[in-house]
């Protein structure tokens, strides 16, 4: 290849900004995932290829090329070791997009460039969709199809005239866009397993608790999901919304099981009252747990089961937003008859751990005379002595339980919880831990309940002979205000106080509660447009017994009536002029003359002719035909329509 | 080790053949149902044909791969984005077809030229709408123009050169103009068939041999009552002219020097005749009379053109040039 053939003679200077500003609007989305590498890889290649445009220099050789590609390929390939996926697969096609640049030297190949940010677009939105996503999605559209006519229209078109147009015709796409989204049948199973994203750190709960390990919980007020319930919202001590179950205990670390299908576990379950029904948008966690108000009898999210202790689970880690009714019953009993090896499994403590609480638990035993009679007298030690709810506990240390109970005092629910499941086990009561969130914020604005990740919470179930499991919350004998007022509210009382300041944080909260209702509408009937909501969408729209065939139909019928619309307001656009009064005027002078023009005839060339035929005085055709054609083609038509008005009336 | 061979070697032959014969058959479809233009054709929409091009074919499989991930993810972001690219997929279809639907058409003649140079004909395209048009290129068999935009009642006039071989009158059968705006998704075109023709005069010979002597008239000297002669024009200097007969004014201006010529004066005029050319072919006759022509043309002589059929005194002039060449283009005389 020769220098001549790489050199570059600023003809993409038109185009090249805007294509660049679309693959810049197209990778902003990926650059907090994206290695730092890749990004600055893009930047660097961008800012290279746009200089030498601008001066004329050469492209870089082939195998500079070829050494940058695969020193490219192989530092995504060992910074993800895989390839496949959004994360791998959005660092690729922003190296692609990369090196494409350096070998653009046509206009066209600028296409490629544009299918890569389109394809870089679609894969921001598979990683996350936000509230935010429409109007970024929007913005980038317009921004591709503007670089997308400067690079194909003609010369004379103006940057903003390629965004006008460009604007225009997304305007006219945007009816077809809308009928198409909301006829198109949503299928509920995937075709291909989509590859789990383990670049991407789980948000939401452990699988497994270790009380005393962390000094400090989190208080991250991201949404872990949000609830509309068809009636009223249940009391704020009735919130527990259960996730996993953990029934190990190794002296540090509580553990639970992997899920698994449990087809008995629904059958243990006995209820009386209302039972409460409602919807729940739950935030991708990328783990197996659904999670539902204590205790859920029925769900609607498909892949879901229940599993031995009463925990639901997907048999896919959900990694979208996902939107599911549950009826669930808060009067409720779990009437398991145990095993004695069940039994023994449930109060099983490892030997030797923690051996004050063990000793003081026996005492207490045999002091209060019965199991009910202990665990009262439990939770009134837990309330009456000095134990204090706090998120930032001191660090535990061996035997943290012991630690925790007899020395530090000092605790959140996974303290309390673990604290309370070991006394139980240390007298052979059975015990579990059950992890999930408690409580919630109601939104007065959407009417639903906003559950974050910091009101989740930790409590315990006992197995008492003729009650079952029992729920028991140790946490609420120590800070009841826990259970009543909610984990957010508490965080958010303490930051107005910090800073001084109630009225504007009042203000601020009212404002993200807002912005929350907004979210959760939106997640709700946009995001979370599935399936099922399409269905209740259609059978509102008035379709009996909506099936994909009938919603195909439909979506076939609207959209040739849509283009034929579109065609028509074209066909408007683009129509010719009508015959205007000049025209009405000159074909007074024609019927006159006594001649007809010819097909073809140029008016200019008429009046050659009838000036020959003498008919009317050629002073008088020459003024006529003139004023004719300035009026009709001309600048100043308006003068030009009056002389030929004048010139036609004085003709007779 | 043999290298593996292509099996099909005339493949590519056998395909382009069959689209030309293909091509062939849907003009002569297309001129069959459409018939002869006139020489103002506005284009109507049942004329205008669409296809999509390589990059909408892209284009499509694109969106059809985005609509599979999209139901994949069943992630309605991207289906969102999906749908509005097959939106915007209708809408450049609808847009690109109107894009070219009422746009006016206009043959606007041609120069002639000389065998073996391209004559440009001129087309006069008009968007008569209230809407620019973008993109919009006329092209025929292996030609096409520039690329224009119409903006909003504007008028412009189109080159189409082609190529010529031989003189005579040209004709140009068929035209097509074609859009791709926008996005190049669609390309659609209509194809005219006006009665375009143009004129090529015969390619002026290299080495033509030297013109016939000049031969020189001794007119009458036809004095008025104020002993001037009628002034009849101006011719280049030769030797020997007298020095009151230089135009001086018109040497000043042009630097070059050129002699009055008066009514009765004497003139030098050639005659380039057929016959006298020593050569049987004709073609070659017609050459070297087309060189004379145009060098004597450059020199402001006189001549005059004898060709079977046609003569034509001795003159010069733009008109007299171009009748005499129009004779020799169109000269039949030869042909078998």
């Amino acid at each position: 290849m020769t220098a001549r053939a790489r050199g570059t003679d600023g003809s993409l200077l038109a185009s090249l900004p805007w294509t660049l500003s679309a693959l810049m609007i197209a990778i902003a989305p990926h650059v907090p995932f994206l290695p730092f590498w890749i990004t600055g890889a893009f930047l660097g290649c961008a800012a290279w290829r746009y200089m030498i445009e601008k001066r004329r220099r050469t492209l870089p050789s082939r195998w500079l090329r070829a050494a940058l590609a695969l020193f490219c390929f192989l530092g995504v390939l060992f910074t993800y070791s895989s390839i496949s996926g959004v994360g791998p697969g959005s660092a690729l096609l922003a190296i692609m997009a990369a090196l494409k640049l350096l070998e653009t030297r046509k206009r066209r190949d600028q296409f490629v460039l544009l299918f890569l940010s389109i394809f870089l677009v679609m894969s921001s939105l598979l990683r996350e969709q936000y509230l935010w996503s429409l109007p970024y999605m929007i913005i980038s559209m317009l921004v591709i199809m503007t670089a997308w006519l400067r690079m194909s229209a003609g010369e004379s078109q103006s940057a903003r005239q390629s965004f006008a147009t460009g604007g225009r015709l997304l305007m006219y796409a945007a009816p077809l866009a809308i009928v198409m989204w909301v006829f198109f049948p949503r299928i509920a199973t995937p075709f291909w397993a989509v590859p789990i994203d383990t670049s991407q750190a789980t948000s939401g709960l452990s699988d497994t608790m270790s009380p005393g390990d962390i000094s400090s919980l989190s208080m991250s007020n991201e949404v872990a999901f949000r609830v509309s319930f068809d009636g009223a919202i249940p009391e704020p001590h009735q919130r527990y919304w259960r996730g996993l179950v953990l029934t190990q205990f190794n002296g540090r670390t509580w553990t639970g099981r992997d899920p698994s299908i449990s087809p008995g576990a629904l059958d243990e379950i006995e209820v009386t009252g209302e039972p409460i029904d409602y919807e729940v948008t739950l935030e991708p966690t990328r783990q197996q747990w659904v999670f539902a108000l204590d205790m859920p009898t029925q769900w609607s999210l498909s892949q879901t089961f229940m599993g031995p202790h009463q925990q639901l689970a997907r048999s896919v880690p959900i990694e979208q937003r996902v939107v599911y009714t549950v009826r669930s019953h808060t009067n409720y009993r779990i009437s398991a008859e145990l095993s004695n090896l069940f039994r023994d499994w449930y109060s099983s403590l490892p030997e030797g751990s923690n051996p004050r609480t063990s000793e003081l638990a026996r005492r207490m035993r045999d002091v209060a005379g019965s199991d009910r009679a202990f665990v009262e007298a439990v939770l009134q030690k837990l309330n009456r002595e000095n134990y204090y709810y706090t998120l930032e506990p001191p660090p535990l240390g061996s035997n943290p339980v012991d630690r925790f109970l007899f020395d530090t005092k000092r605790g959140f629910c996974e303290h309390y919880a673990s604290a309370f499941s070991v006394m139980m086990r240390s007298v052979g009561i059975p015990s579990r831990i059950v992890l999930g969130y408690q409580g919630g914020e109601v939104n007065p604005m959407g009417g639903h309940l906003i559950v974050r990740q910091s009101d989740a919470h930790a409590w315990t179930e006992i197995w008492l002979d003729g009650l079952g499991w029992y729920r028991i919350d140790p946490t609420a004998a120590v800070a009841p205000e826990r259970i009543d007022v909610g984990a957010s509210d508490a965080a958010f009382e303490s930051f107005g106080r910090a800073w001084g300041l109630t009225a504007p944080s009042r203000l601020l909260h009212q404002a993200r509660l807002a912005w929350d209702a907004i979210d959760a509408k939106w997640n709700e009937w946009v995001l979370g447009y599935g399936p099922d909501a399409q269905n209740s969408f259609m059978e509102w729209l008035g379709m009996d017994d909506p099936t994909w065939r009938k919603m195909m139909l439909t979506l076939i019928l609207l959209v040739v009536g849509l283009v034929m619309l579109i065609s028509a307001v074209l066909m408007l656009r683009y129509r010719p002029p009508p015959k205007d009064k000049a025209a009405l005027l000159y074909q007074r002078f024609v019927n006159r003359s006594g001649l007809a023009p010819q097909i073809g005839e140029t008016a200019g060339v008429f009046a050659l002719r009838v000036a020959d035929k003498g008919r009317l005085p050629a002073s008088a055709v020459d003024e006529i035909t003139q004023a004719y054609l300035d009026a009709r083609y001309g600048q100043n038509d308006e003068a030009a329509f009056e002389r030929l008005k004048t010139a036609v009336s004085s003709m007779v | 080790m043999s290298s593996i061979q292509w099996p099909f070697p005339d493949l590519r032959a056998q395909i382009s053949s069959v689209k030309a014969r293909a091509g062939d058959r849907v003009q002569s479809w297309a001129r069959k149902r459409q018939g002869s233009d006139p020489v103002t054709t506005r284009l109507r929409s049942s004329r205008v044909y669409i296809l999509p091009t390589g990059v909408g074919m892209i284009f499509g499989f694109m969106a059809f791969a985005m609509l599979l991930g999209s139901m994949n993810y069943n992630n309605n972001m991207s289906f969102v984005l999906t749908f509005v690219l097959v939106g915007i997929g209708f809408v450049s279809m609808h847009q690109c077809q109107r894009n070219l639907v009422g746009l006016e058409l206009t043959f606007a003649g041609a120069d002639p030229v000389f065998a073996g140079q391209a004559i440009r004909f001129r087309i006069a395209v008009t968007n008569q709408s209230k809407s620019a048009r973008y993109g919009i290129r006329l092209h025929a068999t292996g030609t096409s123009s520039d690329i224009h935009d119409l903006a909003p009642g504007e008028s412009k006039v189109f080159i189409l050169p082609v190529p010529t071989t031989r003189r005579g009158r040209i004709t140009l059968d068929r035209f097509g103009v074609r859009t791709m705006f926008p996005f190049e998704l669609f390309r659609s075109w209509a194809w005219l068939h006006m009665d375009i023709s143009g004129l090529v005069f015969p390619a002026p010979a290299d080495d033509a041999p030297q013109p016939p002597p000049t031969m020189v008239a001794h007119g009458h000297r036809q004095h008025d009552a104020r002993g001037e002669e009628d002034f009849a024009g101006l011719r280049k200097y030769h030797e020997g002219d007298s020095p009151h007969h230089v135009a001086w004014k018109a040497y000043a201006r042009s630097g070059q020097l050129l002699s009055k010529q008066f009514a009765g004066a004497d003139t030098s005029s050639q005659w380039f005749d057929f016959g006298a050319i020593e050569t049987n072919d004709v073609e070659e006759r017609l050459s070297v009379l087309t060189r004379w022509i145009v060098d004597a043309d450059r020199t402001l002589e006189d001549y005059g053109l004898r060709v079977p059929g046609a003569e034509f005194k001795p003159a010069h002039g733009e008109l007299h040039r171009r009748n005499c060449l129009e004779t020799l283009a169109l000269f039949e005389g030869g042909r078998s």
